[in-house]
């Protein structure tokens, strides 16, 4: 484990910005007593008090400063409709901040941070953190969503260095999913970097790493897994990985989520 | 089982603060839950299910919400007995938290080399049998159906932990739990847990597949209360040892309606996912009004 404290807090919602038909940029009050959490981690939101739906909600940090914790909200059911329709003044339990791992830091070096759909949340996280702590050099965001609504318009684009945009029906910039455009960016020379960055869907992060990562010294990536505890106890959340001996489960909630993308037998990826 | 003076609780010879534990599974080896929740408030933790070997669970999805309910098919993914009771279970005892250990195997071989580690360790007194797994493929509920199997179980397990408290924990997936609970009873079970998960399944209609490689799963959750509360009653009617009551509780209310069915205790499993403090909002409640006297008169 990373070795941070975590807690269950209550926190008050402190704003609720439409950034697109179907994502929220959700402001909450930062508790107190919130620990210092680090790009990769999560939390663990109770949307609702009653039954249905059931579980917590993981979201990545998208950011943490002095007074605020702030989720990047993407509505697809009924948890994250929820979540998507607080209203400032509300209060939610927060478990957290969550994770076992963390992204480690470029050591000042170039970054390429690949974010898919709202897997962007905690590379914007890590761009922050890191331009605060002046511990990388250049950064390039490639987001890659489905259609130019997805990509949020010109939201982040002060977060890096430069923001490359690709879309799936080629409504804004590159036309084509976004391991292709970074394939294509870096073959063109319009960009090098030494570290890469991911968090997105499983199929996008595992083509990044077998088809580009060879480009770069090192590939992190942030997974995603439905979860039920948050940390580590029950094991619904597990990914295959590669261990000496052989295979073997980790949690995504706890052994990660963040991991050396080579850790991951993708192969056996479901 | 008594109640001596406060809500303290026996089960067997083991004298424990208050009758409300963490469920097998959810409760991992305890340590996950720091900062969450105040374990030493608790009569006791039930470990997660561990057997003889290592196990690494099942693979594809494991976890599925329904309304109400959790489906899971982790398949008993534990750490083994060596790590279990050389590292999780020191651990346990230092920081004070009364842990019930529980087992579980996939044959009679395995059973007996796994009986005999918990005997060698000479820290164990208390265990839950798991007989009931509905998600590994050997063991689990193949045993927890057969009146004979359980009786076996326990046998073996009060000859070789002699004077150790043991506890069989029961699957609802069968026609007469109570046929069950009294097999244990006869076999000289201290008590009975009841309900295991129920077993279920979900079918992902984008890919017209089984969302689980299994198919089935288990669900637990509020979903299965009403199931969990009618089990506890028919099993209090059928035997004298106590019955410790699992299954969907979401409430303080759901744990005073368990006792009022005439469970000696109760443990909360899925419910700590999300209201990480339930555990201990029902052990304030009980210190403040006292645990709820049976009503179930049945038949006794
Ligand atoms: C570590 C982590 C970080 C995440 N960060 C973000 C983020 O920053 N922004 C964002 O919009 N979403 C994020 N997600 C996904 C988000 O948790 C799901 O979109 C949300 O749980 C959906 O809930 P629902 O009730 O609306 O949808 P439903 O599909 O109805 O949910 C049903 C069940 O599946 C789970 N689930 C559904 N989709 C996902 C998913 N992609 N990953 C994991 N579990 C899922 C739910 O939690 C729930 O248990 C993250 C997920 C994880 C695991
Ligand atoms: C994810 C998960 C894992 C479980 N693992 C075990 C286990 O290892 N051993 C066991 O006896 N029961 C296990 N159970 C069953 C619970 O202990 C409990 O009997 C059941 O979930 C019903 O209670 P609940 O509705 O409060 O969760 C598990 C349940 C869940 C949800
Ligand atoms: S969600 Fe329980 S182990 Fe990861």
């Amino acid at each position: 484990m990373a070795g941070i404290e975590k807690g269950l807090f209550r926190a008050e919602v402190a704003g609720n910005e439409k950034l697109s038909s179907a994502c929220r940029l959700i402001r909450f009050a930062r508790p107190e007593g919130f620990p210092d959490a680090k790009p990769g981690h999560f939390v663990a939101v109770r949307v609702n008090s009653s039954p249905v739906p059931l579980l917590r909600r993981p979201y990545s940090i998208m950011d943490l400063t002095e007074t605020e914790l702030v989720l990047l909200v993407k509505v697809v059911g009924p948890g994250s409709r929820l979540l998507g329709e607080a209203e400032v003044g509300d209060w939610m339990d927060i478990a957290g901040p969550l994770g076992g791992t963390v992204f480690p830091s470029p050591d000042g070096e170039d970054a390429v941070f690949v974010g898919g759909g709202t897997g962007l949340a905690p590379m914007i996280f890590a761009a922050r953190t890191w331009k605060r702590e002046k511990d990388s050099a250049n950064t390039y965001l490639i987001h890659g969503a489905a259609t130019s609504e997805e990509l949020l318009g010109t939201f982040c684009e002060e977060d890096f260095t430069k923001v490359f945009r690709s879309t799936m029906d080629g409504s804004e910039g590159f036309n084509g999913d976004a391991v292709s455009f970074l394939q294509s960016l870096l073959k063109d020379g319009a960009i090098s970097a030494s570290k890469l960055y991911s968090c997105g869907p499983a199929g996008m992060v595992k083509s990044l790493e077998l088809k580009v990562s060879t480009r770069f010294d090192s590939h992190y990536t942030s997974l995603e897994a439905v979860m039920a505890c948050g940390v580590g106890a029950c094991r619904g959340c597990t990914v295959p990985s590669r261990e000496e001996e052989g295979r073997k489960l980790m949690a995504v909630c706890s052994d990660g989520t963040v991991f050396d993308a080579s850790q991951i037998a993708w192969e056996d990826w479901e | 089982m008594s109640t001596t003076g406060s809500i303290k609780v026996t089960i067997g010879d083991i004298l424990f603060d208050n009758p409300v534990f963490l469920a097998s599974g959810p409760a991992g080896y305890g340590e996950e839950y720091d900062g969450f929740i105040d374990l030493q408030r608790l009569g006791g933790i039930v470990t997660k299910t561990v057997t003889y070997e290592p196990k690494a669970g099942n693979p594809g999805t494991r976890l599925q919400e329904t309304p109400g309910g959790l489906l899971n098919s982790v398949g008993l993914e534990n750490v083994g007995a060596s790590v279990f009771f050389g590292e999780k279970l020191p651990r346990l005892l230092d920081r004070g938290i009364r842990p019930i250990v529980s087992l579980a195997a996939e044959d009679w071989d395995g059973y007996r080399k796994l009986l005999d580690a918990a005997a060698d360790t000479g820290m164990i007194d208390i265990v839950e049998l798991n007989l009931s797994c509905p998600n590994v493929e050997r063991g689990g509920m193949a045993v927890g159906t057969d009146p004979r199997m359980i009786s076996r179980y326990v046998g073996h397990a009060k000859d070789i932990l002699s004077g150790a408290a043991i506890i069989a924990k029961l699957t609802p997936n069968v026609q007469d739990i109570g046929r069950l609970a009294l097999a244990a009873e006869e076999a000289g079970a201290s008590a009975i847990t009841a309900i295991n998960t129920i077993v279920g399944m979900d079918i992902d209609i984008r890919v017209k597949k089984p969302v689980f490689k299994r198919k089935r799963a288990g669900l637990s959750g509020p979903a299965i209360f009403p199931v969990a509360l009618e089990a506890v009653w028919r099993i209090v009617n059928t035997v004298d040892i106590p019955v410790i009551g699992v299954g969907g509780i979401d409430s303080v209310d759901d744990a005073l309606k368990f006792f009022m069915a005439g469970a000696a205790a109760v443990q909360v499993g899925t419910a700590i996912f999300y209201d990480s403090h339930l555990p201990e909002k029902i052990v304030t409640e009980l210190e403040k009004n006292g645990i709820p006297a049976s009503i179930n008169t049945e038949g006794n």
